[in-house]
């Protein structure tokens, strides 16, 4: 089950699993952000294609009114998966692993 | 450790979650570590979807098959009487566009064809069966 919501210093907190049956649900989430933010993906231990698209189609949206995402706390199986999607020239990816 | 499994899934994604038990069920009993499970998931997962978005005229349940091969696990999705489709031969997506470029989808199969060590495809009598190996680490 994947769990998307915002922290305390207004992040957006992501963890569990964003495989296509909570894709819906994330979009609908995500619909709800209109300037940048941070994504905390340190919780995160799945992502399937579906999943990156809605994070795209998210970046593309901001980006259009000089806003973006920033992806933080991204673990090694997840990096793997944005570094073969292309994700290092769409987004911001903080370099460093999550504590 | 040897081991082996298979189960029929409907073609519909609503049924992923029930693929994800069948085959952590699996991987408890055949001991397989965390990293290889997220990959073969993931590569299931975009091949199942495949299958039943773009169905090829197939009707019939899919038939998930999962096995342990000593350092290797083996995976096979099989989908009855359809049109032949080898995703060997789907050219990758373009990860090195702009976002304003970039459009969605795509990306399923050009993961799958990175994340696995070898991809098989067979296709008889109107059968149609993808196979993945995936090494232990």
């Amino acid at each position: 089950m994947l769990d998307i919501k915002f922290g305390e210093q207004g992040q957006i907190v992501v963890s569990g699993r964003f495989d296509a049956s909570q894709a819906e649900r994330a979009e609908e989430f995500l619909s709800k952000v209109t300037e940048s933010r941070e994504m905390d993906l340190g919780g995160l231990q799945y992502i399937s294609s579906l999943g990156l698209g809605v994070l795209l189609a998210t970046q593309k949206r901001l980006m259009g009114t000089g806003h973006a995402l920033k992806l933080t706390n991204v673990r090694g199986h997840i990096r793997e998966i944005f570094h073969f999607s292309g994700f290092e020239q769409v987004f911001e990816i903080d370099p460093n692993p999550p504590a | 450790m040897d081991s082996r499994t298979r189960r029929s899934f409907p073609r519909t994604a609503s049924c992923l979650p029930e693929i994800f038990a069948f085959m952590d069920a699996f991987f408890d009993e055949a001991r397989v570590g965390d990293s290889c499970r997220n990959t073969a998931q993931l590569a299931v997962e975009e091949l199942f979807t495949n299958l039943v978005k773009y169905s090829r005229g197939g009707k019939s349940d899919i038939r998930i098959d999962l096995a342990r091969d000593g350092g290797r696990l083996i995976v096979s999705l099989t989908d009855f009487d359809v049109e032949p489709f080898d995703i060997r031969t789907v050219p990758d997506a373009k990860t090195d566009l702009s976002l304003a470029e970039r459009k969605p989808g795509g990306l399923g199969i050009h993961l799958v064809k990175r994340l696995v060590d070898h991809i098989d495809y067979e296709y008889a009598d109107r059968n149609s069966t993808t196979t993945f190996i995936k090494n232990l680490e």
